[in-house]
């Protein structure tokens, strides 16, 4: 045999290969960036999908849309293998979907499918072809073992597809999952090796191939088989409830699905403190330096946002928008979600989707009422409502509100060096933006006299403080009240898009595009390009964004600034502050450790993330005196090592 | 190619992303606007259109149609300094670049150390650049991984358990890690099964070895010290390295027996000018696998590695690789 040969690119290989390059760009993507970003998991396209739309099959109300994406996915990939089940599943998905998304109509007596019924049907479908498609590669694999790259790469594939339950298996049925994951081992080792330049080479053994994947095959068979069902009541998931392995009792891990992004913008926005631009001593801010530990926390929130270790600061980067948040099933486009969906806190879900687009916080304290609607006359309601409500946390305490109210009245709008006191423009702005304000100021009849001026106010930081239907929401009915909104600022608007409340409108442009429309306000072409040259140099900064390279040391830097307010909550005798600041802090350099440049020094890290967990544990014991050393150790290595903590 | 070189690659690719481009980018963004290169491109020749034209063999680890779209990149920025035409092909193993090259298809070759050592003691290849990884090492080694919570501290702590290497033929994953048992007395070198462990797998590639860890399928798995970047974030603190192997020389160009010494001469220039901090050069390197840099090779270089190889009979004579400069 001579091994090594160039051989040619067959179809395997090159979906192979296409498959690798996703890895490969999907992996480097983020990996490019910086900043405690989270590369996302490499899944097996049928696994993707699978674990996508098992989240979403779980959400209340489901996004059937993207179940029907997901369903034609893994349909689509079955094809290659079995294209009369593929078409048979598709349609079935569909037909499924259908009944669950129609429309109630008594009078034509028809409703739609209860939704947890239609959820459960649909998942049993996927789970069912998946099983066919692992079989499939496995016996491909057994017939080519011969051509060892080939038979390895559909074992991968196979491998790749069991990616669908494993997560379940392995919560539920550890027994089997270890038993399972020997299988796969023994699989790849037995098919041998063709060594290279004629040394090395193994031949393959079909029998332990054989055995190995006939177990797994039975056991998959036995579960996912033709007569999967989930029971009522359980969270549906693929649970091999006929093992005899089985734990009934196991809950599963708590993860986003596939496709997910929560991770920070890059490039890093510049934030501005009001208290940093005047140059203040941080070491003695300690109610702000809670706050910015609240804000970075997952532990003022309740599960699933403690699990996944989201905080303010996912969705609000150093408080402005994070334009990449997306979350499949409560999510329409990135930089937004429905947070008032039952997934994060099933308490507080309204039932209907209705995503929204993420509001910069930038001088949010000038931009009362709160909320997309106003419906909070201030901002410390709005904040309680957030943590309580939206993400599941306990009920908080005082002075984290205070906290976290002294942190956001911090936040400044960017400087704008084209805009005089009272907003309007000065010379800096272009001849464009200056024939733009007179249309900003023109009343319009078709607006009942009013201009944008109205309401947003130029001499009011862009605002009215006012709620407004603009026409923009699709009320329950035509002559609904449900459709006012509160009036955004456009100041540092530039760099937040999209726009609306719903982020429907791609840029600022746009927006003044539609309202044109909408109104039909007739604008020219030109008229458009100076108002939008109004509203861009209204809604610009300086220096948006950061342009220093990112280094650790900033976050470390951070993550001191929250533990200067120990002594401070020390003395009010907070406890369960203090608990919160040891968690984040240990959390988020639990996170952010591999973002250090040198590798040798991650020991150092890791101490201080053992002094947090020590201290917190001694705070729980109430042992205040171990407390005030952990945090003195934790400020002494730290200094110790300042300069290689980047 | 198979699976397990691509994940090698893609392990040695994140994490010189993860832990240096990332900082590095930044730096190159503000370099940009105007810096003092350290290294001088190397002076620019005519063409002569008649020469022999250069052939280099590029290997695909992911999507061949993207490394040929790369390699096309790659002459573009070579064609000024090299002097002759330049040819690219892409091979999908390194098996294929080195037949290519014994037949006199190819000048020039991407490869792995033990690729170009079975190369260079069959053909009389010879190494040129060796790729710079994270911290500017054109080297990397191996580890033994295993769980935090494994209670498992030392290499003797694995006596009667199991282990998962990569690969069989495959030198970060398989015959580095080995020898570090081999070495500490723990195992022969005439077999790995039935001795020390109880059980010994071939995952198949360094992720699947490292996930078998994370998973508690096996108690340790030896691969690359990259390996547990394959791991999601949450899992990488699950594991620790408890024992390290030698460094091996990283991947390298090797060049054919025989090439124009001026031609090599001059794309070897060419390349090692590439500097991260620069943007146009960042953007050639980003063609070139992702890696940081080059740097020059020598024979000598593959001395300690070659002795292992030929201590799994991949190599007949290490001494080939003894302190002896071509």
């Amino acid at each position: 045999m001579k091994p090594y040969l160039l051989r040619s690119l067959t179809l395997t290989r090159l979906r192979r290969a296409v498959c690798l390059s996703a890895i490969l760009g999907s992996t480097f993507a983020p990996m490019l960036t910086h900043a405690h970003i989270i590369p996302p998991e490499k899944l097996h396209p049928v696994a993707e999908a699978y674990r996508r739309a098992n989240f979403v099959l779980n959400l209340n109300p489901v996004k059937w849309d993207q179940i029907r994406s997901d369903g034609l996915a893994v349909a689509n990939y079955w094809r290659g293998v079995d294209h009369f089940a593929a078409d048979k599943l598709a349609k079935e998905i569909e037909a499924v979907i259908s009944k669950a998304a129609l429309a109630p109509n008594e009078a034509a007596g028809l409703s739609p499918m209860p939704r947890q019924e239609a959820a459960s049907r649909v998942l049993g479908l996927l789970t069912k072809a998946v099983v066919p498609i692992l079989r499939a590669h496995l016996h491909e694999a057994e017939r080519r073992i011969g051509e060892r790259a080939a038979a390895l790469d559909l074992v991968h594939q196979a491998q790749g597809a069991y990616g669908a339950f494993e997560d379940v298996i392995l919560a539920s049925d550890p027994d089997a999952a270890h038993r399972l994951g020997q299988c796969w081992l023994k699989l790849a080792g037995s098919m041998g090796t063709p060594g290279l330049l004629g040394v090395g080479e193994v031949q393959p053994d079909r029998t332990t191939f054989r055995r190995e994947a006939e177990e797994i095959l039975q056991y998959l068979g036995a579960n996912y088989g033709e007569d999967f069902s989930i029971p009522s009541g359980r969270k549906l998931a693929p649970w091999p409830m006929k093992s005899p392995t089985f734990n009934a009792k196991a809950s599963l891990p708590i993860k986003l699905p596939p496709g997910s992004n929560v991770n920070k913008q890059i490039p890093r926005p510049r934030q501005i403190l009001n208290m940093t631009a005047r140059g203040v001593d941080e070491s003695e801010t300690a109610l702000i330096a809670l706050g910015d530990m609240a804000f970075d926390s997952a532990y003022i929130y309740g599960e699933p946002m403690r699990s996944l270790g989201m905080s303010c600061n996912t969705c609000h980067n150093k408080s402005i928008t994070n334009p990449n948040l997306f979350i499949p099933g409560l999510s329409v486009r990135p930089g937004g979600m429905d947070v008032s969906n039952g997934y994060f806190a099933p308490h507080a879900n309204n039932g209907h989707f209705d995503p929204l687009d993420t509001p910069d916080l930038r001088g949010i304290r000038f931009t009362a009422p709160y909320g997309r609607n106003g419906r909070f006359a201030s901002l410390r309601e709005f904040v309680r409502n957030v943590i309580v409500n939206e993400f599941n946390g306990p009920e908080p305490d005082p002075m984290l509100v205070d906290g976290m109210i002294a942190y956001m009245n911090e936040f400044d709008f960017l400087t704008n060096p084209a805009l005089n006191k009272d907003g309007s423009l000065n010379p800096n702005a272009s001849a464009s933006a200056r024939r733009g304000e007179k249309i900003f100021h023109r009343p319009f009849r078709q607006m009942n006299g009013m201009s944008c001026a109205t309401c947003h106010i130029p001499s009011a930081n862009f605002l009215d403080h006012r709620r407004h239907d603009i026409g923009s929401v699709t009320g329950y009915e035509a002559s609904s009240r449900d459709r006012a909104l509160d009036t955004p600022t456009l100041l540092s608007a530039k760099y937040t898009p999209p726009y609306f409340h719903d982020g429907s409108l791609p840029t600022l442009r746009a927006v003044n595009e539609w309202f044109d429309k909408t109104y039909k306000l007739a604008l020219s072409s030109g008229e458009l390009d100076d108002l939008t040259a109004y509203v861009e140099t209204v809604a610009d900064g300086v220096e948006a964004y950061e342009h220093t390279p990112y280094y650790l040391d900033a976050e470390m830097e951070e993550f001191s600034f929250f533990l200067s307010a120990f002594e401070f909550l020390d003395e009010k005798n907070k406890p369960e502050l203090m608990n919160a600041t040891f968690q984040t802090v240990a959390l988020e350099i639990r996170n952010h450790k591999w973002e250090l440049q040198d590798p040798a020094a991650r020991p150092v890290l890791d101490q201080l993330v053992g002094i947090m967990d020590e201290a917190y544990a001694a705070s729980q014991s109430g042992d205040r005196a171990s407390v005030r050393k952990k945090v003195e150790a934790y400020r002494a290595l730290y200094q110790a090592n300042v300069e290689r903590l980047k | 190619m198979n699976s397990y070189r691509q994940n090698q690659r893609v392990v040695l690719a994140l994490t010189l992303c993860g832990l240096l481009m990332g900082p590095l980018l930044g730096f190159a963004q503000e370099q940009a606007a105007g810096s003092d290169r350290k290294r001088p491109y190397p002076e620019k020749v005519p063409l002569n259109a008649k020469a022999e034209p250069l052939r280099i063999a590029f290997v695909s680890y992911a999507n061949p149609q993207t490394v040929v779209k790369d390699s096309q990149a790659v002459v573009q920025y070579l064609n000024p300094f090299a002097g002759v035409p330049i040819q690219s092909f892409v091979t999908l193993d390194y098996g294929s670049s080195i037949e290519a090259m014994r037949g006199g298809k190819a000048d020039l070759a991407f490869v792995d150390p033990l690729a170009f050592m079975m190369a260079h003691e069959q053909i009389g290849a010879l190494p040129l650049l060796l790729e710079v990884y994270g911290y500017g090492k054109p080297a990397y080694h191996s580890c033994i991984w295993v769980r935090r919570d494994s209670g498992i501290n030392t290499l003797a702590d694995l006596r009667g358990k199991t282990i998962a290497f990569a690969d069989q033929i495959d030198m970060s994953g398989h015959l580095l890690p080995r020898e570090v048992f081999v070495q500490t007395g723990l195992l022969s070198s005439k077999r790995v099964d039935g001795e020390f462990f109880k059980q010994v797998y071939f995952a198949g590639g360094d992720e699947q070895a490292m996930r078998s860890v994370a998973n508690r399928f096996v108690e340790a798995a030896g691969v690359s010290q990259y390996a547990d970047q394959l791991l999601r974030l949450e899992e990488r603190d699950q594991v620790k390295a408890i024992a390290t192997s030698i460094e091996s020389p990283s991947h390298l160009v090797m060049a054919r027996k025989g090439l124009d010494k001026a031609v090599a001469e001059r794309v070897k220039r060419a390349l090692l000018a590439l500097e991260i901090s620069d943007s146009n050069d960042k953007l050639i390197l980003s063609k070139l696998y992702g890696v940081q840099g080059f740097a020059e090779a020598k024979l000598s270089d593959f001395a300690e590695v070659a002795k292992i190889a030929a201590r799994y009979g991949f190599v007949k004579k290490p001494e080939l690789f003894a302190a002896r400069e071509p």
